[in-house]
């Protein structure tokens, strides 16, 4: 098993820091893109994104998760970061699609072929109105009260369906403890 | 932990994950985290990631030009980092201290084999303090009181020497003069305020700003700079002005300035705020250039 490119940034190999560049780039510029939209501020946030990325490479822990994932949350963090500083917000193409979309992407459309599988796997365990609350919060970046106002859903429920969602996938995908989830899930 | 503390922590978290806090939230979950000695947590944030990934379609690469610039600005970092000799201490602390995080979710830090000993030494020093200032104010000894102060102390400068310090080592540092605010009472204001974007450091000289009532007000600084939008400035910390005459107080940036265009201290509740409203306005510093202290 080759070492992980976060592990070797963390040590030093400066080699290590192109190769990050190399294979995740495509991901971080995506990631800015779709949330951000303009191409300037995503230009901008995927700067500081590869920084972040340099910060935090020695606290990626692959038993924990994906290379992937972890800087995919990176890049999120620093996003969202931007958006709520901004005030900027997502807009969506078509909140009708997204609302009705459910997650039955054929595999072949997953471009991040192994970590966008198990997630979407992780999502389908979900009630319908779970998938619903998360594709429009997390994909989509609506607060909970925009997801109220779309959906009709009074904001409790919205906030119901965000915490059981996220947990499940959380629990699905088997991040954090899940012996303690028990405890707080209900 | 209580179970409304649980609640209230999973709640920010899965906020935090899926929408973002914003700075009031943000510090509302460090607090609870401290109270409950609970260490970070990335699970709900790695879930709410994974998810993203899936409707996630890379169909471009990174321009050219940025991928460049990603690999420039790396080298300007870890350079950086080298210099002040801070990748392997700070990558080691980061790793030992993130190592089993992502696991310890509510669950209470554990204590390392030799933690003990770093509170063992600040215990002594917090006694050896105690005494010292027992005995001196109880029976002052005369023998200290006619060494005069050394102008340079090797191990901590005074306000007054870190000020001087940072003007004359740094080529270009952001200088302004402060300029009353909105208060009915104050008529005058004097000095000026430092800030080094390499250093990420500055001060404030005051002259004039009155003594506030510490129980009802306080004073914070607030740093209007390039990378922010107006409306939300970088909170440049809280302070208290306890006598008149002059005054040094360092910058306390809670972000990352660059580019300071406006300093600005507005008075507000002990403590501070996130959001000022700007009311109360007690000074005012227009950044106009850069000062060139070298040349």
């Amino acid at each position: 098993m080759t070492q992980a490119i976060l592990h070797s940034i963390a040590s030093g190999e400066r080699t290590a820091v192109q190769d990050c560049i190399t294979k995740y780039g495509g991901l971080v510029w995506s990631i800015a893109r779709k949330m951000l939209r303009n191409p300037d501020d995503a230009e901008d946030a995927v700067q500081e994104i590869f920084v972040d990325i340099w910060k935090n490479a020695a606290r990626f822990d692959e038993s924990q998760s994906s290379e992937t994932t972890f800087i995919a949350m990176i890049a999120r963090r620093r996003v969202i970061d931007r958006i709520r500083h901004s005030t900027r917000r997502i807009s969506p193409d078509s909140l009708d699609d997204v609302l009705l979309e459910p997650f039955t992407r054929s595999d072949r459309d997953m471009q991040i072929s192994v970590e966008a599988k198990e997630a979407a796997e992780a999502m389908r365990t979900l009630r319908p109105e779970q998938q619903q609350v998360l594709r429009l919060s997390i994909i989509q970046g609506m607060s909970h009260q925009e997801i109220s106002d779309a959906t009709g859903m009074p904001i409790g429920t919205v906030k119901t369906h965000a915490r059981r969602g996220l947990m499940q996938v959380r629990q699905v995908l088997g991040l954090g403890n899940a012996e303690r989830l028990k405890e707080v899930s209900v | 932990m209580n179970e409304q503390l649980q609640e209230s922590i999973i709640e920010l978290l899965i906020q935090k994950a899926t929408f973002g806090l914003d700075r009031e939230e943000l510090r509302q979950l460090e607090q609870i985290k401290a109270e409950a000695g609970i260490k970070e947590d990335d699970s709900f944030d790695l879930a709410a990631a994974a998810i993203g990934l899936v409707d996630l379609e890379i169909d471009e690469q990174l321009p050219a030009g940025l991928s460049a610039r990603i690999a420039a600005s790396a080298d300007e970092f870890f350079a950086s980092a080298q210099d002040q000799q801070r990748v392997p201490s700070t990558v080691g602390t980061e790793s030992s201290a993130g190592d089993d995080e992502y696991q310890k979710i509510f669950t209470v830090e554990p204590r390392k084999s030799w933690n003990w000993l770093g509170w063992a030494v600040a215990a002594a020093a917090c006694v050896a303090l105690v005494v010292n200032v027992w005995i001196t104010r109880t029976n002052p000894s005369p023998l200290a009181t006619n060494i005069p102060t050394p102008t340079v102390s090797p191990e901590k400068l005074t306000p007054e020497q870190e000020f001087a310090s940072l003007v004359s080592s740094q080529p270009n540092i952001t200088k302004a003069s402060w300029a009353v605010g909105n208060l009915k009472d104050l008529k005058e204001i004097g000095g000026e305020v430092v800030w080094s974007d390499e250093k990420q450091k500055g001060f404030m000289r005051l002259r004039g700003l009155p003594i506030n009532d510490k129980n009802k007000e306080t004073y914070q600084l607030w740093i209007f700079d390039k990378t922010q939008d107006k409306a939300t400035p970088i909170d440049g910390g809280t302070f208290d002005i306890e006598h008149p005459g002059d005054v040094i107080i360092p910058i306390n940036a809670k972000l990352k300035a660059q580019g300071a265009e406006l300093f600005a201290i507005t008075v507000e509740k002990p403590g501070g705020v996130v959001v000022s409203k700007r009311g109360k306005i007690a000074a005012l510093a227009t950044v106009e250039t850069k000062t060139k202290t070298n040349a």
